[in-house]
């Protein structure tokens, strides 16, 4: 998961400017001390075990999540796989979609 | 400065939420705000340190009432006062009083697109030695220093392991106050969730910060 706690640092030149919750107090507060319950906020609930890292972008370095490729899709293209890419899943805060959306 | 801005575990603030189908901008002087403030940024005048820091030295309570367009407007109109180019009065009134100043460099619509996509590089060439390396344990120092810094409160005092030299980056806490460049050994530094916020927190998170070298003490 990606945050900015001082200010609202995010990779522009990729996802573009970033969302309101991004920039908000409830966001930058919680990401590295409860982002299990971040996770929930946006209907995601992980399992127990899942380790969960938070890059908090202190410096001008800008992150990136690189989403878990879905079951099934070995064959698939670049470009279809972009599809399933969300801006959210890069933040790591959500899911990519799931295969049978594009499909 | 230990500003309402650092804001890493801070509680009390209620759940994150998302606004479906969001504009990139809610409102048409919110686009005004964020050309004008990098229209004013590459005239040389200040770098994005000093606006940090401008942005962030406010009353807590006044910080946390104000949308973020509005923290960058408040700010850019403080910056502009405090190197005269322009006056209360003209603010006021809205329109200028005394002839423009020159700026020292122009932003036109192809710059625009060109620094937006470049963005504010911060890596610096030094020979210096870097003190830590990667797996060396380090404790972030107890800092509490009244002008810009990038070390949040939250990681002060812990002890973290070097996962990465990121590079030689411009020092902000040097830059902000106009003290120049300074760079500085920049590292990603990880923490483990129970060393931050105690033994009772789920093992399972952990949190990466990027800090420089004056930040951090060998264990």
């Amino acid at each position: 998961m990606v945050v900015c706690t001082l200010c609202s640092c995010y990779p522009w030149p990729v996802l573009g400017l970033p969302p309101v919750w991004y920039k908000s107090a409830p966001y930058r507060s919680r990401a590295v001390t409860d982002p299990r319950g971040v996770l929930k906020d946006f209907g995601l609930t992980l399992p127990a075990d899942t380790e969960i890292c938070v890059w908090d972008s202190t410096a001008e370095t800008r992150y990136l999540v690189v989403p878990i490729r879905p079951a099934g899709t070995d064959d698939w293209s670049e470009e279809t796989l972009a599809e399933l890419v969300t801006r959210d899943s890069m933040i790591g805060v959500g899911p990519p979609r799931s295969p049978q959306d594009v499909r | 400065m230990n500003g309402a801005h650092d804001m890493g575990g801070m509680q009390g603030f209620g759940p994150v939420v998302a606004e479906p189908n969001e504009p990139v901008f809610h409102a048409e002087w919110e686009k005004r705000v964020f050309a004008l403030t990098f229209a004013m940024s590459i005239s040389a005048r200040w770098n994005t340190d000093l606006m940090r820091f401008v942005r962030e030295n406010r009353h807590p309570a006044e910080y946390l009432s104000m949308s973020y367009y509005q923290i960058w407007f408040t700010a850019l109109e403080a910056m502009m006062k405090e190197r005269a180019l322009v006056t209360e009065d003209e603010i006021v009134a809205g329109h200028a009083f005394e002839e423009g100043k020159l700026a020292l460099r122009i932003l036109t619509p192809d710059g625009a697109l060109k620094m937006l996509s470049r963005g504010g590089p911060t890596e610096r060439d030094g020979s210096k030695k870097a003190r830590f390396s990667p797996g060396d344990r380090v404790r972030a120092r107890n800092i509490n220093p009244l002008t810009h810094t990038r070390l949040p409160r939250y990681v002060r005092g812990h002890v973290g392991t070097i996962a990465r030299i990121t590079g030689y980056h411009v020092y902000p806490d040097s830059n902000a106050t106009g003290a120049g460049e300074n760079p500085q050994w920049l590292y990603s530094v990880h923490f483990a969730g129970p060393e931050l916020w105690g033994q009772e927190t789920d093992p399972s998170i952990s949190v990466y910060v990027d800090a420089w070298e004056p930040y951090l003490e060998p264990t």
